[in-house]
């Protein structure tokens, strides 16, 4: 059965599995983007980006565009199975609301 | 009763949840332009559909030609927009270059093909038309897109069906059946993941 992950659920990190999930494999998102689309500030993004990086969920690669530094990141396959599981245990809880807990 | 799955949240908290998922899923699609699958689609569908009718309609082999040419660069010149306009928003592909030197050097060599097998009308379509689609079931394996390798697949089957059965409104069957499917799975996508 899958299990519910206490260090995805957080709102913010929830968000931040959820947005890098639905790229293209392989494909990466800019930092400035993502925390444009979960309108929060630098620190705090790169507080929960530390997080997920340190479960061995993200890859964050810093590099450079002509003379400006770039943070891009992606999700890895461990991250990818782990919120899949997640999703998965939140949609059997609510299956078990809706018909099994009457079963 | 069946047992509650272990979870140290209730089921309102997993729906709450669940739908903060599927927004940000949204969100983030639209922000990716989708990976650019279904514009692709939409684009190249439409060139098909046009230049299939063209093939099927006009009569002078000079004035296609120059219809399919013309469809050909904004075919190419709408698939740049769209790489353009995803790496715009922050959205770095390292597999794109990749697919992008694949497609170049697959056009080359279908170039090649089709000059040395020295095919000619409705079997020079059919011959382009299934290069085309080895192409998609390629880049569906690229992109791991079970959409692609099976929109490719049908497509190409719809080809050989068309060349064999058909092969007076080949061209006819083509811009409907090849081109529709193109854009229709292209405005399907871009429904289905709205």
């Amino acid at each position: 059965m899958a299990e519910f992950n206490a260090l995805i659920h957080q709102p913010v990190r929830l968000r931040i599995m959820a947005a890098l999930h639905a790229l293209p494999p392989e494909a990466r998102l800019e930092f400035g983007r993502l925390r444009e689309m979960l309108e929060v500030t630098d620190g705090n993004l790169a507080s929960h980006l530390r997080k997920l990086e340190d479960a061995g969920y993200i890859q964050v690669e810093k590099t450079f565009v002509g003379r400006r530094p770039r943070t891009y990141i992606a999700l890895t396959q461990a991250g990818r199975r782990a919120f899949e599981e997640h999703v998965e245990a939140l949609r059997a809880l609510l299956a078990w609301d809706e018909g099994g807990a009457a079963g | 009763m069946s047992q509650k799955p272990a979870s140290p949240i209730t089921p309102e908290e997993a729906r709450q949840a669940l739908e903060l998922i599927e927004s940000t899923s949204r969100q983030m699609r639209r922000l990716a332009a989708y990976g650019g699958m279904p514009y692709f689609l939409i684009v190249w569908g439409i060139v098909w559909v046009v230049g299939f009718s063209a093939n099927y309609f006009v009569s002078n082999p000079s004035t296609r030609g120059t219809i399919w040419m013309v469809l050909d660069i904004l075919g190419l010149l709408g698939t740049a927009y769209v790489v353009w306009y995803i790496h715009k928003r922050g959205v770095h592909w390292p597999m794109g270059p990749t697919l992008g030197w694949f497609w170049f050097a697959w056009m080359v060599y279908g170039a090649l093909f089709v000059h040395f097998a020295q095919a000619r009308g409705t079997q020079l379509s059919m011959l382009i038309s299934l290069w085309v689609m080895f192409g998609y079931v390629v880049s569906g394996l690229f992109y791991r897109s079970r959409v692609l390798i099976t929109l490719g697949l049908t497509v190409t089957v719809f080809i050989v069906v068309g060349y064999v059965a058909l092969p007076a409104y080949f061209d006819l069957w083509m811009a409907v059946l090849g081109g529709g499917s193109l854009a229709v799975a292209g405005v399907y996508m871009l429904t289905a993941w709205r």
